[in-house]
């Protein structure tokens, strides 16, 4: 059983792939790439990224035909763990490696009422030896043989924003005119249980942030900042090497 | 005959009359979910429900204070009665609904107790009122527990329940909320705020109920200390 940690720094402009468009030729493919490569650079914030890892216990077979299930954790006043986010970690995980069985969220926690609601969702790996106790619940894990357990705790939240925009409408058109920044910091930390072991086997985090423009003559052009899709990836990223035997 | 920019301009004149006149009405949710059954062993209890007119047409209305705002209307009473209908039949062994002479006659011998929910407070909150980007529902509720003896049926149909005769009695509290999201109305954000809060309701009953008490000593088979215990337990 050896720990794995490791710190990931990345500073990055946010890169997508660029589409080819079919029928065009050689040379336009080219300016057509070229100028969607200039675009998605100039229309993207740079994103500063931090990612911590901490796992013990990596199944390196891969996890079979178990199952893993992603959840957020929902208990605190202040803040509740996006559902969109732990989406798209799973789906982050299902494109990386297909073989893994990643349970959707709400459909889990919909199978397991009342056990999985932020009331009663268990905090500590104690915790999963009083459900089992619950014959249905126990039958039910069984039937959909969970291997691991993934709470996400955080959230991505607006840290300033300033500056100003007009915008009319009259006979002759309408547009706007002004500058717009505003940044977003995104805080989350994956916790791994081993569900049949009933331990902790690991715990990511990773800390993202970066500042959104929109400036506006006539038109607004937005600048945006990935700033949770950059914490979606370095999460996701993490979490399939963990999982996964083909990486 | 009216000529084309004209038309447009009581078409648009019209728009905005409608718009005035949308913003001046009461907003009013009805809410609205898909109840999961609980997934439990379930108790060996045939249960008897009442649920009372009250509750089964609840609902909140919350009269605009200024001018800023508008009224809302809340209805929960159908969501309330499919919601805990749902949970009970997962919950007890057999739930039988009582709501008049027939359902209360039909199975007597089998029922072995009743229990009537009543809703003791709903408070919402909506951005507008907290600056908060956050929706929020609060709902407080009391249970009471009662041989089927303490039920009464009456000429005209009604149920009463004797107040004398109980088994438990116990309020609980029940919290919800959601975030603002992009393309949703304030309806259904207080929609979705709803029904976590039953959600929550559900699992605060389900995992205390054999723990309140006077449910605990009658479940033991001390019908006397049920019946004498009067003090009031809330469950948080």
């Amino acid at each position: 059983m050896t720990p794995r940690p490791s710190k990931v720094s990345d500073r990055s402009c946010d890169r997508e792939n660029f589409r080819w468009y079919h029928g065009a030729s050689c040379t336009a493919r080219g300016v057509l790439s070229l100028l969607g490569a200039a675009l998605t650079i100039v229309l993207q914030g740079c994103v500063n990224a931090t990612v911590d890892e901490m796992t013990f216990m990596e199944p390196t077979e891969g996890i079979g035909d178990a199952s893993v299930v992603i959840m957020g954790r929902r208990h605190a006043p202040d803040y509740e763990t996006e559902f969109d986010f732990i989406e798209c970690i799973g789906d982050h995980i299902r494109r990386g490696d297909a073989s893994i069985t990643v349970l959707h969220e709400l459909e889990f926690i919909n199978m397991m009422y009342p056990w999985f609601e932020p009331r009663t969702a268990p905090l500590r790996t104690d915790d999963i030896d009083k459900l089992l106790t619950q014959q249905r619940v126990a039958d039910r894990f069984s039937e959909i043989k969970l291997e691991y357990m993934i709470w996400i705790d955080g959230s991505t939240v607006e840290t300033n924003s300033s500056g100003s925009m007009t915008c009319g409408v009259g006979p002759g058109g309408a547009g706007c005119f002004g500058f717009g920044t505003w940044g977003n910091a995104s805080d989350y930390e994956a916790t791994i249980w081993d569900f049949t072991d009933e331990i902790e086997v690991g715990r990511i985090s990773a800390n993202t942030s970066g500042q959104s423009y929109m400036p506006a003559v006539v038109v607004p052009i937005p600048i945006i900042a990935p700033v949770q899709g950059t914490a979606c990836d370095s999460l996701g990223d993490q979490l399939l090497k963990y999982l996964s035997a083909k990486l | 005959m009216i000529s084309g920019p004209k038309r447009t301009l009581r078409a648009l004149g019209i728009l905005a009359g409608l718009l005035l006149l949308t913003a001046c009405g009461a907003r009013e949710v009805v809410v609205k979910g898909n109840f999961p059954k609980p997934l439990m062993d379930p108790l060996p209890i045939t249960l008897g429900v009442v649920y009372s007119d009250a509750f089964a047409q609840h609902e909140i209305f919350d009269e605009a204070a200024g001018r800023a705002e508008t009224d809302w209307l809340v209805k929960t009473g159908d969501a309330q009665v499919e919601f805990w209908t749902t949970l009970f039949g997962g919950m007890f062994e057999e739930v039988v609904r009582i709501s008049d002479h027939d359902s209360l006659h039909a199975r007597e011998s089998e029922i072995d107790a009743v229990i009537i929910p009543y809703v003791a407070d709903l408070q919402y909150t909506i951005p507008l009122h907290t600056n908060v980007k956050v929706y929020e529902i609060w709902m407080k509720y009391r249970f009471r527990l009662v041989p089927l003896d303490a039920v009464h049926d009456h000429e005209n149909g009604d149920l009463t329940i004797d107040s004398t005769e109980q088994l438990a009695e116990w309020t609980l509290s029940a919290y919800g909320k959601t975030p603002t999201a992009f393309l949703q109305s304030d309806e259904e954000a207080v929609n979705l705020a709803a029904v976590v809060a039953l959600r929550d309701a559900g699992a605060n009953f389900a995992t205390s109920f054999t723990r309140v008490p006077g449910v605990a000593a009658w479940m033991a088979g001390d019908n006397e200390a049920a019946e004498n215990d009067t003090e009031a337990f809330e469950s948080e």
